[in-house]
């Protein structure tokens, strides 16, 4: 079975949740102050640019890298991964890729494939 | 309109009652919600979030625990705070609990070394001995008065702290060196005149069900004035609620001098001239006065001076209002329009209200723009939020809290409180901040001499002229000094040092909030010899008045006391882990705002005071009256060609509460340093390159921070981090901490009525360092 994770990020604040909460997981932290832990999913911002008057573009967009591997062992229990469950609006959905291509009904939609 | 001199504003609000719920019935049904079980060689503990560390908010969480130690921790889905989701720092806490850096012992450092690493580990037993000697020199020599005790707005000790001052026996209590006590102070005790209650904005937080609640509706539009609630997460409001209401169709009005991603997403967004909030909100009111969008019926029959507040705001127009913010004069129309012909609207508004000379004013007009669109009490607006239960403690600290407690025979009467000059904070039974730097300075108009700090890291974050406060806090004769790490304050003036412990450590009560309570569980034991806030106080208190003032014999026997007027015991409470108490709106229509069960709220005539009797017979202006920032473009252009930038400081960024957070590695990897963001096109004008390491200055003071460029930022304005040390610099003076603290631009100078300051509309100059 392929796996993905679905981004409605129309929704996605940039709040970093998903990011710390996979570094937890995946025992990817930082040891010291100063330096960077590995990271298996990191939101990107994109603008901030003004569109037209009163319109901007400033969206973050969550994307998982090599790193990430479905939270297998969670999924495994029976669990979300951990950047699904702790979103904060809630914003990312696991699934089969073919279910999840099926609910990309609007724009601002992103799906990866995981491992 | 004639002033009524027998009301005043104690007769005319509602806060410091307290009600009797142990028979209320709840609205959640707890049958089936475990409190805690065993999962993969785990324990896991459902419980609530608090502090320590700082916060402002109770998620709910699943503590996983094995072998007596926090293994990770996880939102809790059934909660119906958070439904699951959690923040970065609760999602790393255990590189907090853990840090090598605790302090988990009490220590000791002579006087004479204040300033330097040369501290001694002592036991408990001496750490109270020292603290009761000298606090009763000082109490002996000068008076309970001349001891100072204060917090920060970290850790849930609002409620608790009064009890350390009532020990102490001193009536100077509060937060430590705000100017201005400028953190809701402001426009909770100017609303509070016009209302009589406490009003929030309804996201279905009161509801356990939530989003899903028939009786709720989503706000037609969210005001968010002043605050970036996603980043902030302020006073136990989630940010994520606005987004689940935007999916739900509420649209937005933001007012921030900086695009937020909620402004970038809102139908109108003002980037206005820090500090002329007050200005917009009324050239708004002007709007709709003109065009008559007013809820005339809720106008005519739950207000008072609506007509004489119409003819007031005439003078504000639209076109005014853009001129004073620099703004666009028919956006302010359309906005107006959109607002009140909203089916509800709400006032989500940020600490950014009271960070201006005029905040207390500028608090009242937000209320007005509510209640001139009859935007209170209706699902979707501004609902009334009385403590859950009747529990104060954590929402809403008054008099009357403490029951069953002595006064102690060397007790100073409120009549003594550092509040002199100004007799807003006489009614609101503040201290004074500014005034007691200046008692420090010059033992006006009576000295301190002892202070009592609790989760107040003052000289790094809250205090406005650190370069002032840290000698004057030297010149005293005893400092104690409460918190989980070594901070600068700390290390400056401190010669007790009191080890607290983190919320997984501890038992509590969750709150900060009106909408659930529930309970703060030990999951693990205490690391080394550190206590909870609260056990401290009420051990100070055994210390110096005996059982009779502090006979709990465990902290669960403490909150069971905390929780008197509730269905429950701290171990009920334990084992349900929330519990919601009933909620319903149109509270002042039934009669349920009312000690006398009248209907109408619980002013003086039972109705919003457009026109506020209390305000007038304080001396002030009755009517919600623009007032310019002290040093702006406008009142001072002298100053303002020395310093032709605007300074706002203190926005928030992801998983750095405050001061707080710089110790963790997951923090910092997101945050390296402060930074001071400036438009490009702003930056150019002084040469000054994204990565620069630029000087802030003014006649106050200066500090260097790193350029952060981005056209986010209105041109003109300079927004530079607050809050900043580096706890890996153990080798630098104060953790280099006085090298980038922009509070040193800031005055210790509160408003006209000792209420507000200008820690987010202050000139300034920038130059490459």
């Amino acid at each position: 079975m392929t796996y993905g994770l679905l981004f409605d990020y129309k929704w996605c604040t940039g709040c970093h949740s998903c990011e710390i909460a996979c570094q937890q997981v995946h025992h990817f932290a930082p040891k010291k102050v100063g330096e960077q832990g590995k990271r298996g999913i990191l939101p990107y911002e994109i603008g901030p640019y003004e569109l037209a008057e009163d319109k901007y573009q400033y969206e973050f967009l969550p994307v998982p890298t090599s790193l990430c591997d479905h939270c297998k062992d969670r999924v495994e229990k029976g669990k979300l991964p951990s950047c699904v469950k702790h979103c904060q609006t809630a914003c990312i959905e696991f699934g089969e890729i073919e279910e999840l291509a099926k609910k990309m009904d609007s724009e601002s939609m992103a799906l990866f494939v995981v491992h | 309109m004639e002033s009524e001199e027998n009301i005043n504003a104690e007769h005319t609000t509602y806060f410091g009652v307290v009600e009797d719920h142990s028979n209320e019935v709840p609205q959640d049904d707890a049958t089936g919600r475990l409190s805690s079980w065993e999962e993969d060689g785990f324990t896991v503990i459902r419980a609530n979030a608090r502090t320590a560390p700082g916060c402002h908010n109770n998620c709910g969480v699943l503590v996983y625990v094995k072998d007596g130690k926090v293994d990770h921790i996880e939102g809790d889905p059934e909660n119906p705070h958070n439904q699951g989701r959690l923040c970065l720092r609760c999602l790393a806490l255990p590189e907090m609990i853990y840090h090598p850096d605790r302090i988990t012992h009490p220590m000791k450092r002579a006087r004479a070394d204040r300033g330097e690493d040369k501290w001694e580990r002592i036991s408990w037993d001496e750490a109270w001995d020292i603290i009761y000697e000298e606090m009763n020199k000082v109490i002996d020599k000068y008076g309970a008065q001349s001891i100072l005790v204060t917090q920060g707005t970290g850790r849930d000790i609002n409620g608790y702290l009064p009890l350390a001052a009532y020990y102490l026996g001193t009536p100077n209590q509060g937060m430590g060196f705000l100017s201005g006590e400028a953190c809701y102070a402001p426009r909770f005790a100017s609303t509070s005149m016009k209302i009589g209650d406490f009003f929030v904005c309804d996201y279905s937080q009161f509801f356990p069900d939530r989003f899903d609640d028939p009786r709720w509706q989503p706000p037609g539009y969210i005001l968010i004035w002043g605050n970036n609630p996603l980043v902030a997460n302020s006073d136990g409001m989630l940010g994520y609620w606005v987004v689940e209401c935007m999916k739900r169709g509420s649209k937005l009005l933001t007012v921030d001098p900086k695009l937020t991603w909620l402004a970038g997403k809102s139908e109108y967004w003002f980037q206005l001239r820090p500090g002329t909030d007050l200005a917009l909100l009324l050239g708004m009111c002007n709007v709709i006065v003109e065009e008559e969008l007013y809820d005339a019926e809720f106008c005519e029959r739950w207000t008072y001076g609506f007509e004489e507040f119409c003819e007031h705001v005439k003078q504000y127009t639209p076109e005014w209002a853009a001129e004073v913010c620099g703004v666009d004069a028919e956006k302010i129309k359309d906005a107006a329009r959109a607002v009140a012909k909203a089916p509800s609207a709400c006032m989500q508004w940020g600490v950014a209200v009271d960070h201006a000379t005029s905040g207390y004013i500028t608090g009242m007009a937000c209320f007005d723009l509510m209640a001139l669109t009859g935007n209170f009490e209706k699902p979707g607006s501004m609902v009334s939020a009385r403590p859950c239960f009747g529990v104060g403690e954590t929402w809403m600290p008054g008099d009357g809290l403490f029951e069953k407690i002595p006064q102690p025979e060397w007790a100073v009467g409120p009549e003594k409180r550092m509040n002199q000059d100004y007799p807003v904070l006489q009614v609101g039974g503040m201290k004074s901040s500014d005034m007691a730097l200046k008692a420090l300075e010059t033992g006006e108009p009576y000295p301190i001499k002892a202070w009592w700090s609790q989760t107040n890291n003052a000289v790094t974050n809250m205090g406005a002229e650190p370069q002032r406060l840290i000698p004057a806090l030297k010149s005293t004769d005893f400092n104690v000094y409460v918190d989980l790490f070594m901070t600068p304050t700390a290390m400056a003036v401190a010669d007790i040092f009191l080890p607290a412990c983190t919320y997984v450590e501890r038992a509590g009560i969750s709150g900060h909030q009106p909408y659930q309570i529930g309970a703060i569980k030990k999951a693990i034991e205490p690391l080394g010899e550190s206590k909870s806030d609260m056990q401290i106080i009420y051990e100070l208190g055994r210390r110096f008045m005996g059982e009779e003032g502090s006979w709990w014999k465990d902290p669960e026997e403490f909150f069971d006391y905390v929780l008197r007027h509730t269905p429950y015991t701290y171990d009920e409470l334990k084992e349900r882990t929330w519990a919601y108490p009933q909620f319903e709106y149109h509270k002042h229509e039934t009669g349920k705002l009312r000690p006398d069960k009248e209907p109408g709220f619980s002013s003086q005539y039972g109705r919003y005071n457009f026109y506020c009797i209390p305000m007038a017979n304080l001396g002030f202006e009755a009517f919600a009256t623009y007032e310019e920032p002290e040093e702006s473009p406008v009142s001072t252009p002298e100053l303002a060609k020395e310093y032709p930038l605007i300074l706002t400081t203190g926005a928030r960024r992801w998983g750095l509460f405050h001061s707080e957070h710089r110790q963790s590695p997951s923090m910092r990897q997101i945050h390296k340093e402060p930074l001071v963001m400036i438009h490009p096109e702003t930056a150019a004008e002084y040469g000054i390159k994204d990565g620069d390491m630029v000087k802030i200055e003014n006649r106050y003071g200066s500090c260097i921070q790193k350029a952060e460029l981005s056209t986010r930022l209105r041109k003109g304005v300079v927004s530079a981090d607050h809050g900043w040390w580096f706890p890996e610099r153990k080798d630098e003076e104060l953790f280099g901490m006085m090298d980038v603290n922009i509070n040193k631009l800031l005055p210790m100078k509160p408003g006209k009525t000792g209420l507000g300051n200008s820690y987010k509309s202050q000139l300034c100059r920038v130059s490459k360092a």
